[in-house]
């Protein structure tokens, strides 16, 4: 068709569009500036709200299937705590799984705590793939305390983390490194070791 | 010369010689073609609140949590996989983000989602997607699921996503959206997207829940719930809502500025009102589904040549089906799925004609109706095969048993049309993912389909899926897809109108390149490119002989495009996604560009949390570039946005909504079709809903 058949509005709706233009540009380059800022932040580990729901019910599992050191809890009745760090990166997941349940006497609690510091308190510590740099840290800190530290980094397991979960085939899979975990004095059942993917045991050789 | 719109006629008003003259003489440089472009996301689909099938995943025992996908879509390939090894480009929407966005409408929704737009006549909404949106096409080229079941319907094949959609808004639990051609898997209408709707579940309720909304122009919904889970398995929900506005009280169409028309201000004519219904029942691996929708549609455009302004000229489009499935996975991961259904689509509409055409009462109230009744049965079995195998292969009947339609004067009696059809449909499809590498996936769908009307018809796909590093896809996808033609383009008939039985399906033959990106848990930006080539599109024409029109296969339209976006979601609950669509089509054989086709279109959606887990703001914006219309003219870019703020669980059971759309007020105009003597429609100014529900 002739551009010429065509009724474009007036004057004023031309200069009305060139400033759309204006904005429009304006807008495409605040986009692609954005775009770039992305770009330029990497940190591998893509997550899905499924994803959590597998990994908060590999948590509920791991407690029955590790013993703490007798002195842990102060009586049969004391709750099992679960922490998290930083944001929740089960966004409430963790929280909803382990409702209401308890392992052995042992009721469940969860606390999502904001600094790193008081994680004496904890059986079970996740630290999620966005606190990643805190991980050499907070191993640091906790040294050879009793707790089960869980996370979902590469690597994780060989800087001295005991549980790592991996991502294969669009499957949750998880490590352990039996060695952190007997010089904290956790006791992991034969069951647990047998479903991880790989076991680092030093001493046994396995 | 050809018009694609069916509309036009549905008021059979041939001999109604205002709208026909006009439209003979309008130059019907077809125009009303429409192709397409567009897109490719991803969205990492975080916070979604349930699967297809979601079991106490705590009550798995180690092994079996090792073997629990991570599944995110589902409608793609008809069983839960990762959106990057998805065949297709793939945007998940959930109900989170329908509250926190104060999405009203799928209309509302889809205006949101990366390549899509729509167009509003103030009788239905139209989606564009790829840079296609037919006049008044009644979203024919886009497939739309509830629970996996089909929406369209048997006679102008349509899916309607205003205030008739099937569902209240509040009982969608996600949306997947699945660009490109699904025909492989879904047969007619998947042609540009597959739009693939899950409810709730008894479960996501926990009691009674009442829901009231008022908004401008006198809007008023109301909605009442019942859901729970029984200790002894038995999942149940029930839901009632009801809608009344009297839209926009005075709209102003310069067209008809004159003083036979009212200076063209149409009064108290754009109301509506809905009442609708949702039943579903779950019991181990059954489920049973029931809706009904009713929706009246005041018309206050005076489009079909009726009298303008006068608020009589109504239609009424009712909704309903029931469905029986039955879906369970075996022993080795063998999941079957069965489901047989009963359907309904009734419309009524009554259009006011001054036949004498000196304005004077009585003017005579012409009845044009549609009835459909079909039933039909699918069965899919889903298993993985030697490792590296996943097969799907299904088959689906369909029986159209009622499709009426039909058109008269009430006053005197004047019958002008009555056509009664039946049809078959049956369909088998095999689908295979092939995971010849740990990083290279193939996967391979071919779908046959037998219509009684004009035979049979076959589609591909093939998507070749890379993942040289983590967290990184590059897919290659081609696919074919087809429309069949509906009852009423090829049976439709009366003074001036033939049908045609020889009419063929319109057919897409998609080729394209995705590349999607997660950078980080939290983030993840996809690309991508397409080219669609649109053959045989269903068209109106002229038979010079004759002077008759009938629909034709008459038209090609080729279309491209590129489309990035980003999207950003933090547990924090900051949440975010930039999108931008760049897209052009034209009609092979005239070179013209298509009616209502944007070059550009740029969106923006932010969730801010203002107060951690409780209040939360949020912002759209959409960009849309110049459109053509019909008549050749252009109605302007815009630049739309809507703004929301959300509490939730105001004490422990109250959520709250404040929502103003078309945040600053921006006067802008959607195409319309040919049975319009306007070229546009303007749009509404800033309106506003608020919004509570309650739970018990």
């Amino acid at each position: 068709m002739a551009p010429g058949n065509k009724t474009i509005s007036g004057g004023a709706g031309r200069r009305r569009s060139s400033i759309k233009t204006l904005c429009r540009r304006s807008f495409l380059t605040f986009l692609f500036a954005l775009t770039l800022s992305f770009w330029a932040s990497t940190l591998l580990a893509q997550t899905t709200a499924k994803e959590y729901r597998i990994k908060a019910a590999f948590l509920f599992n791991f407690a029955q299937y590790v013993e703490w050191p007798p002195d842990t809890f102060k009586d049969a009745n004391s709750p099992l705590t679960y922490c998290t760090i930083g944001d929740d990166p089960f966004q409430g997941m963790l929280d909803e799984s382990l409702n209401a349940k308890s392992v052995g006497t042992h009721p469940l609690r969860v606390q999502h705590l904001k600094q790193a510091e008081n994680f004496q308190g904890c059986q079970i510590l996740f630290i999620g793939a966005n606190e990643k740099k805190r991980i050499t840290a907070v191993l640091e800190t906790l040294k050879q305390s009793p707790v089960l530290v869980v996370g979902e980094s590469s690597h994780f397991v060989q800087q001295g983390g005991t549980v790592g979960f991996l991502s294969e085939d669009n499957t949750i899979r998880f490590e352990v490194n039996l060695d952190v975990a007997q010089r904290a004095g956790l006791n992991i059942s034969a069951t647990l070791l047998s479903v991880a993917k790989t076991v680092i045991n030093t001493a046994g050789g396995k | 010369m050809y018009i694609r719109n069916r509309l036009i006629f549905r008021p059979l008003r041939s001999r109604f010689a205002g709208t026909l003259k006009r439209v003979r003489r309008s130059p019907i440089r077809a125009l009303l073609a429409s192709v397409l472009l567009q897109a490719l996301w991803i969205v990492p689909a975080q916070g979604q609140k349930s699967e297809q099938q979601e079991p106490d995943l705590t009550k798995l025992s180690l092994a079996d949590l090792t073997k629990v996908q991570i599944e995110t879509v589902y409608g793609a390939s008809k069983f839960g996989q990762k959106v990057t090894q998805a065949p297709s480009s793939v945007t998940i929407i959930t109900a989170d983000e329908i509250q926190k966005y104060g999405y009203r409408t799928l209309a509302d929704l889809l205006r949101s989602v990366p390549g899509f737009y729509v167009s509003y006549d103030r009788q239905d909404a139209y989606i564009g997607v790829r840079g296609i949106s037919r006049p008044s096409d009644y979203n024919t080229l886009v497939l739309i699921l509830i629970d996996g079941h089909r929406v369209n319907e048997n006679v102008y094949d349509g899916t309607y996503i205003d205030g008739e959609f099937v569902l209240d808004f509040d009982l969608i639990d996600r949306v997947e959206i699945i660009r490109g051609p699904g025909s492989s898997l879904y047969g007619t209408d998947a042609f540009f997207a597959v739009i693939n709707i899950f409810t709730k579940r008894g479960r996501d309720l926990k009691g009674t829940e009442v829901s009231l909304s008022a908004g401008g122009q006198e809007s008023y919904q109301g909605r009442v719930s019942y859901g729970r889970q029984f200790t002894n398995g038995l999942e149940l929900l029930l839901s009632e809502s009801l809608n009344d506005s009297k839209g926009n009280r005075q709209l102003f169409f310069p067209e008809f500025n004159s003083p036979a028309t009212n200076f063209g201000i149409s009064r108290d004519a754009d109301g509506s009102r809905f009442h609708k219904t949702f039943v579903s029942a779950a019991y181990r691996d059954f489920t049973f589904h029931a809706a009904y929708d009713t929706w009246e549609k005041h018309i206050p455009t005076g489009s079909f040549g009726t009298v303008f302004g006068d608020s009589r000229t109504k239609s009424t489009d009712t909704r309903a089906y029931t469905e029986l499935q039955y879906q369970h996975n075996f022993e080795g991961n063998w999941v079957v799925d069965a489901r047989a259904y009963y359907d309904w689509y009734w419309y009524d509409g009554v259009y006011v004609y001054d036949y004498s055409g000196a304005g004077v009462q009585p003017f005579t109230l012409n009845q044009d109706y549609a009835r459909g009744d079909w039933w039909g049965f699918g069965l899919s079995v889903s298993k993985p095969l030697l490792e590296k195998h996943r097969v799907t292969l299904g088959t689906e009947e369909i029986f159209n048993t009622k499709q009426v339609q039909g058109n008269y004067d009430l006053q005197p009696y004047t019958p002008y049309l009555f056509d009664q059809r039946s049809s078959t449909v049956a369909a088998v499809y095999l689908q295979d993912e092939f995971s010849i590498r740990k990083n290279l996936l193939l996967s391979a769908g071919l779908r046959f389909d037998q219509y009684s009307t004009f035979g049979g018809t076959l589609n591909p796909r093939l998507a070749l899926i890379y993942s040289p590093v983590e967290n990184t896809a590059l897919k290659l996808l081609y696919g074919q897809a087809f429309r069949a033609p509906d009852d009423f383009e090829i049976y439709y008939h009366g003074v001036g109108f033939a049908t045609n039985p020889a009419l063929r399906p319109e057919t897409v033959k998609t080729t394209e390149l995705v590349f999607e990106r997660y950078f980080h848990k939290y983030t993840s930006l996809s690309a991508s490119g397409f080219y669609n080539e649109i053959g045989g599109l269903i068209s109106q024409t002229t038979d010079p002989a004759t002077g008759f029109i009938h629909f034709s296969n008459s038209e090609d339209v080729h279309g491209k495009g590129l489309e990035f976006q980003l999207v950003e979601k933090r547990p924090s609950g900051w949440e975010g996604r930039l999108s931008y669509t760049v897209q052009d089509a034209h009609d092979q054989l005239t070179g013209d560009n298509l009616s209502n086709a944007p070059k550009h279109l740029a969106k923006i959606n932010l969730i801010a949390p203002l107060i951690p887990k409780r209040l939360f703001a949020s912002f759209e914006g959409q960009e849309v570039s110049r459109r053509e219309t019909v008549k050749e003219e252009f109605v302007g870019g815009f630049f739309a946005a809507n703004a929301t703020v959300f509490a939730k669980d105001l004490f422990g059971r109250l959520q709250a909504s404040a929502s103003l759309y078309n945040l600053f007020d921006k006067r802008f105009a959607d195409p319309a079709g040919n049975e319009f003597l306007q070229r546009s429609i303007p749009q509404d100014g800033r309106n506003f809903r608020v919004k509570l529900t309650y739970r018990f």
